[in-house]
This record gives C-alpha cells, sequence and structure tokens, in this order.
C-alpha cells in the first residue's frame, strides 16, 4: 500500500473510532426527570426482562422517574460493587442478598430502610420471617433492603422417572436413599441422584446434614459450631456413601452448571437444589416431567431446613436520589409487583399479601412447608463475615476430598465447625456479644 | 623386456545424487508422524467448538449429538434478546480504537526504540517487559480511579486506553525488532534523494512492516475483543458493554441457557476466526521476524 493510502486509511480509522466512540458519551437530562441506576445482581435472560417489565409499570405510575437498568452478571456481583466501593460509582438502589449484606453493611454503604419502611404502604405487609433473618444478617439488626423474595431448598425429580419405578416421592430420609438407588440405571447412564461437588457444595450440604440430623441451631449455647455434632458426621457419611454408587463419579467437580446440566439432559432422577431453578427445569423436561419435594422429614416426622438468603434492593447512602430510589424498591416490593415477581422467578415472595396469589402450586407448597408448625428453620450464619470463605475456599475442596475417599466425614467436619466457632467468637468479640 | 599395459583409468566415483525419487518408507512415516499428532491436537481442539456449533443450532429441548435440524432461535434470542447487537457493536468499535492506537503508538515508540541509542533505553525496555508479569485484575482499582478522575468511566474510551496501555509492551518490542531489520541504508538513501526522516519512514520502512503491524494490530483487536473484566468493571450502563459481558449474562444464579451461551460464543467466535484466516500468514512472519531476529 502507498504511504498516502496508509496515512489516509489511518487516519479515517481513528478519526472514524473518535465518532464513534463519542457518539457514546451521556447526554445531559434536560426534561426535569429524576434518572435513578439501578444494578440488577443477578442479568441475564431470565430476570431481566422482569425487572425491564416492572421498571415499565414503575415509570407509568412515576412519569418524573426513569430507571435506568444494568444488569451484572451474578458471578462478578460482588466485585463490581466492591470496585465501585473502592472507586466509586455506586448505583441510586441496586439487588442485594443477605449473603452479600454484611459486607454492604459494615462498610456503611447501605441506607437503612426502617424508618422509611415504618412510614411506607409496606409497613406491616412484609413476613416478619423474612424481616429477621435480613435484620440478623447485620450487627446492628437494622434492616439495610427491602426484602423481595426469599428461597427453600428442594429436591426436584423426574416425576416420570418415579412413575415408571412405580415409587412414591420419599417421604423421610429413609426412602429417600432407598428411591435414588432404585432409580439407577448405570448401563442407561441413569444415576439416581446427583451430588453437587464443586462450586457452591456446602450450602447444599449443610442443608442435607442439618435436615438428616434435625439439629436446630448451628451454634449451641456456649458459641460451639453444631457443625460437626456426631448427627451431622452420621448425614454426611450417609449421603457421600452415595458418591459413585447412584451419581455420576463426575459429580466431585460438579458446580450448578453441571448440575442442571446432568439433570436437564436427561440423566439424574433427583437433583437437590432451590425453588429459584424452576422455570429452567420446565422449560427443558417439561411440565410434566419434573416436579418438587421438599426436604424430607425425620424419623419424629418433623422437618429441619436451613434458611436461604433473602434477596431485595438496597438504597445506596452516597446516591443523590435516595427518595427515588426508596419509592422504586417500595413498587417492586408492593403486592402487584411481588406477585408478579415470584411467579416468574418462583420464589418465596417477602410480600405477604402475595401468599396465595403466585399461582404456582410449588411455591404454594413451599410456603406451607415455611409456616407448618413442624417445621424447623435453622439459620445459617450469613452475617460472619469469614462465611463465605470458609463454606467456599476452605470447605469445597475439603468435600471433594470426602467423596474422594481421601478425608474422613469426622476431620472434615471438625475443622470447618473449628472455623465457624472462631468466626462467630470474633464477631461476638466485635459486637459486644 | 617389459610391455606397459595400459591400464585403463578407475572409473570416476559417482558424485553424491539425491536417493531416487521413489516412494520412500522413511518419508512416509515422517508424514504420519506429523499428521497424526497433528490430527489428533485439531480434534481436541475443534471438538469443542462442534459441541458449541450444536447447541446453537438445536432447536430447544433436542438432544442431537448432530447440528441438524437447524434453529436459528438462540441466535435470535442472544441478538435481539439480549442485546448482542449493541454488545456486538461496542466490542468492534473498542477493537478497531484499541487496533489503531495501540499500532500507531508502536510504530512510533519502536521506531526509536531501534534507531535511536538514548540513556536508559535498556531500561526501558526491561520496564517494559516486566509490565506483563502484573496481572490486570491488579490495576483494577487504580486504573478505575484514574478513569473516574479523568471522568471516563462508563465511557467506551475507558476500555480503548485500557486495552492499548495494557497492549503496548509487547507491540513495542515486537515492532522494533522488526524497524531494526530493515536496513538503515535503505533510510539514508531516501534522505540522500531529499525526503525527511518521516518521510523517509513511510515510504521506505512502513511498506516493509506490514506482517509486523498485522500482528500487532492483531493482538490488539483480539485482545481487546475477549477482554471482560474492564469491560464489566469500568462500564456500568446495559447499552455499552461488550461481547464478553454479555455471554456472561446467559449465566444467571438460577438459570443457565445453554443454546443462548453456545450461540453467543458463536458470535463471539465469527470476528475472531475472520481475523486469524485472513491474517495468520502475516502473523506467522510478523511474530518470527520481529521476536526472533530482533
Amino acid at each position: 500500500m502507498a504511504p498516502g493510502r496508509w496515512s489516509r486509511t489511518a487516519t479515517a480509522l481513528a478519526v472514524g473510532a473518535c465518532l464513534a466512540l463519542a457518539g457514546c458519551g451521556d447526554d445531559p437530562a434536560a426534561d426535569g426527570t429524576t434518572t435513578i441506576t439501578f444494578w440488577d445482581d443477578n442479568g441475564g435472560p431470565a430476570r431481566t426482562p422482569v425487572w425491564e417489565h416492572m421498571i415499565a409499570e414503575f415509570e407509568k405510575e412515576n412519569p418524573t422517574i426513569k430507571v435506568k437498568y444494568v444488569g451484572i452478571p451474578i458471578a462478578q456481583v460482588q466485585q463490581k460493587y466492591d470496585t465501585a466501593i473502592a472507586g466509586g460509582g455506586l448505583p441510586d438502589v441496586g439487588g442485594v442478598t443477605t449473603a452479600m449484606l454484611a459486607n454492604l453493611a459494615a462498610r456503611e454503604v447501605l441506607e437503612p430502610m426502617d424508618e422509611r419502611l415504618s412510614g411506607s404502604a409496606l409497613d406491616g405487609k412484609l413476613n416478619e420471617q423474612v424481616v429477621d433473618t435480613v435484620k440478623a444478617t447485620v450487627p446492628d439488626e437494622k434492616l439495610y433492603m427491602v426484602p423481595l423474595s426469599t428461597n427453600l431448598g428442594v429436591f426436584w425429580y423426574r416425576a416420570d422417572w418415579f412413575a415408571e419405578a412405580k415409587i412414591s416421592p420419599p417421604a423421610n430420609w429413609d426412602e429417600f436413599y432407598s428411591a435414588v438407588e432404585k432409580l439407577t440405571d448405570r448401563p442407561n447412564n441413569r444415576y439416581g441422584y446427583t451430588i453437587r461437588g464443586g462450586a457452591g457444595s456446602i450450602s447444599q450440604l449443610l442443608e442435607v446434614l442439618y435436615g438428616q440430623s434435625g439439629i436446630d441451631e448451628v451454634f449451641d449455647s456456649s458459641g460451639e459450631s453444631t457443625v460437626n455434632d456426631p448427627g451431622n458426621v452420621e448425614a454426611l457419611e450417609r449421603i457421600a456413601g452415595l458418591y459413585k454408587k447412584v451419581t455420576p463419579e463426575a459429580d466431585v467437580t460438579n458446580d450448578y452448571v453441571k448440575m442442571v446440566a446432568q439433570f436437564d439432559g436427561g440423566n439424574i432422577g433427583v437433583m437437590q437444589h432451590n425453588l429459584g431453578s424452576y422455570t429452567d427445569h420446565v422449560e427443558t423436561l417439561g411440565e410434566d416431567k419434573v416436579d418438587a419435594m421438599f426436604v424430607p422429614a425425620g424419623e419424629d416426622g418433623t422437618r429441619t431446613v436451613t434458611s436461604h438468603p433473602v434477596t431485595g434492593l438496597g438504597v445506596f447512602a452516597a446516591g443523590e436520589q435516595r427518595d427515588a430510589a426508596f419509592r422504586f424498591a417500595e413498587f417492586v416490593a408492593g403486592k402487584e409487583m411481588n406477585t408478579y415477581w415470584a411467579t416468574e422467578t418462583g420464589v418465596l415472595p417477602a410480600n405477604t399479601e402475595v401468599a396465595d396469589a403466585a399461582g404456582l402450586e410449588h411455591i404454594t407448597r413451599a410456603a406451607q412447608v415455611l409456616s407448618d408448625p413442624g417445621t424447623t428453620l435453622v439459620q445459617l450464619p450469613y452475617y460472619l463475615p469469614e462465611f463465605n470463605s470458609i463454606t467456599k475456599t476452605d470447605a469445597e475442596p475439603q468435600f471433594q476430598k470426602v467423596l474422594l475417599g481421601e478425608l474422613s466425614a469426622r476431620d472434615f467436619l471438625d475443622e470447618m465447625a473449628g472455623k465457624l466457632t472462631e468466626a462467630q467468637a470474633s464477631y461476638d468479640e466485635r459486637n459486644g456479644g | 623386456m617389459s610391455t606397459v599395459t595400459p591400464t585403463r583409468p578407475a572409473a570416476r566415483p559417482a558424485p553424491d545424487r539425491p536417493p531416487p525419487a521413489r516412494p520412500n518408507r522413511a518419508i512416509r512415516v515422517s508424514k504420519w508422524q506429523i499428521y497424526v499428532p497433528l490430527g489428533l491436537y485439531l480434534l481436541f481442539t475443534l471438538v469443542p467448538f462442534y459441541w458449541m456449533l450444536v447447541f446453537a443450532v438445536r432447536p430447544r429441548g433436542s438432544t442431537s449429538l448432530l447440528p441438524w435440524p437447524v434453529s436459528l432461535e438462540n441466535f435470535e434470542t442472544v441478538w435481539n434478546g439480549l442485546g448482542f447487537g449493541v454488545f456486538f457493536a461496542n466490542s468492534l468499535k473498542v477493537g478497531a480504537a484499541a487496533l489503531v492506537s495501540t499500532t500507531v503508538i508502536a510504530l512510533a515508540g519502536g521506531y526509536a526504540l531501534a534507531r535511536y541509542r538514548f540513556r536508559g533505553r535498556t531500561a526501558f525496555m526491561v520496564a517494559m517487559l516486566c509490565t506483563q508479569f502484573i496481572p490486570g485484575a491488579m490495576m483494577l482499582i487504580p486504573l478505575f480511579e484514574v478513569f473516574r478522575t479523568l471522568e471516563l468511566v462508563n465511557s467506551l474510551w475507558s476500555l480503548v486506553i485500557a486495552e492499548t496501555v495494557f497492549q503496548l509492551p509487547l507491540s513495542l518490542i515486537l515492532i522494533s525488532g522488526f524497524i531494526r531489520n530493515v536496513p538503515v541504508e535503505l533510510e539514508e538513501a531516501a534522505w540522500v534523494d531529499g525526503c525527511s526522516r518521516l518521510r523517509g519512514f513511510l515510504v521506505v520502512v512502513l511498506p516493509m512492516l506490514r506482517p509486523g503491524l498485522v500482528a500487532v494490530g492483531s493482538f490488539a483487536f483480539i485482545h481487546s475483543w475477549n477482554n471482560f473484566l474492564f469491560a464489566l468493571m469500568f462500564v456500568s450502563e446495559q447499552e455499552k458493554y461488550t461481547i464478553p459481558v454479555g455471554l456472561a449474562f446467559t449465566l444467571g444464579e438460577f438459570s443457565v441457557d445453554f443454546g443462548a451461551l453456545a450461540a453467543g460464543g458463536v458470535v463471539a467466535a465469527v470476528p475472531v476466526v475472520l481475523v486469524f484466516a485472513i491474517v495468520q500468514r502475516y502473523l506467522v512472519q510478523g511474530l518470527s521476524a520481529g521476536a526472533v531476529k530482533g
């Protein structure tokens, strides 16, 4: 190419790129409307359309407020918040869960919602158990978010496989172990159960352990963790004994994506997860082939379930449009939008007016399980800043060793219990407990 | 009387000739030695692509192992539903701008490194190399603060600048190696003919740098096309996200849309594959000439 053409091409490219990139700048709002930025902590094809609908409804009802939607991929949301806290640029309102609330509240970036809620249309309308769970996440027991929904552990199962094998969905743990064995047909690549051995394994494991042992607190009255209670050790030995017997060998590295791929791909009879994956299974397998059962009951007929993170909206203290941000949070937690939210996402609504309106049978059943006097809710210590690192960074690789037979169930649980006890002691010391 | 019997001169030894051109076992074996490992490697590399293609084009709910019947449903979902059309355009803008800025700056800097002797030149080169050992994630907060001060957060310019900064050290070293291989006498001849240094560079040196420019430009483009971290952290507006961020959207907490993920992967891979297909000849020349002989 001749030099003249080179330089002309380079100049044209540079000018073109400048113009194209410059075209993406912000136009200053000049029409008198208030614009708030909302970060969706679980952006994607499943949730984004739900939020877009709710935002459209909000803007219809509040024509002077515009909501700028920003979807954040769930896996990076903590990092995105951390970067914005350190470098600036937090939104006015954002999706938060109790799993990240302790961290955000400790850095004083969220505004407490207690006063605003007491004077709002939501006063007395939010599920008390959900509100208490949120408040228990932080040392000052303030409500740092407007809760939208919570979740419940579910065992998704192939209704057609159970019908084929002529067995009923298990009502207790013995029936559970018997059913997953009966459903296993290894030569035909059918496995009765799948164990989550990879990322995110421990919260599901804790549900299975406490569900079997029936222990109702993670810490006893002296502050010692009950994770390594003999009942939990026995439960772990039993569930880990299923590995490779009624589960695929690859389960040792099973994260959520692989687990769902196996279940929705038609290789698994029972998969432990929570209400949130309902839409995915129904879309892939069809409504008639998949159903939900809850944590099986113990020998005495009572049921023990663990708490799940509560999802909601936090109003950021540094935002200049906090009133508008709260109005948005209040709107989406109201009866109409919370009904829509629960129906579309398949989770338990936080607004008590919604309970019967969600229209999904498994949600109604889940709400009944939670409110059943025979159900005990074990509160997992999401308030401990170390809880995530203990249950993810530290415990996940160790659990894989248990599955592979390289570490005993007792040693594994002793180690986790020691770290939880230590974290609880530090927490008590910091908060004058 | 003795008679001398003339002896026939000994036949001259036949000169060394290459072996006759007939099928040779040794050659056949060496071909197998080349093609079998290459074939296995190709299989290993292409199976994930095939898998991605199958997931992308097969209808929802299908468990077929073949990409047939073809359905464009997933592509429609990612292009229209997830907004990949916008993400694609953003990635193109950032990639093109990063390509231009990296190449232009690397040319200027590489020329200085190749043609001038100045104090601290070696230290500068070492410092350039050292920057390659710093992971991008470590620079996240400092860069964020710099861009915030410059009011470039939420602007695609932040991505272009960050990409250029991270691509420049390697590009500078490559280009300077390339320029060193162009005899300075050629430039001197141009100066004697009345060219300025810039004109001499444009007329004589630049045309000979094509492989190097292609190598540097394609690396800059592909790196910025694939960068996820900066695109997610420096931009907080849906309509300014790039393709890698769009791909992450398909992985939700409770939902993984494998069809959309695969279709998004195909959309993301096509430009990179095309760039490689077009420039691969220059790329190999560029890398070998710039890096080995430099």
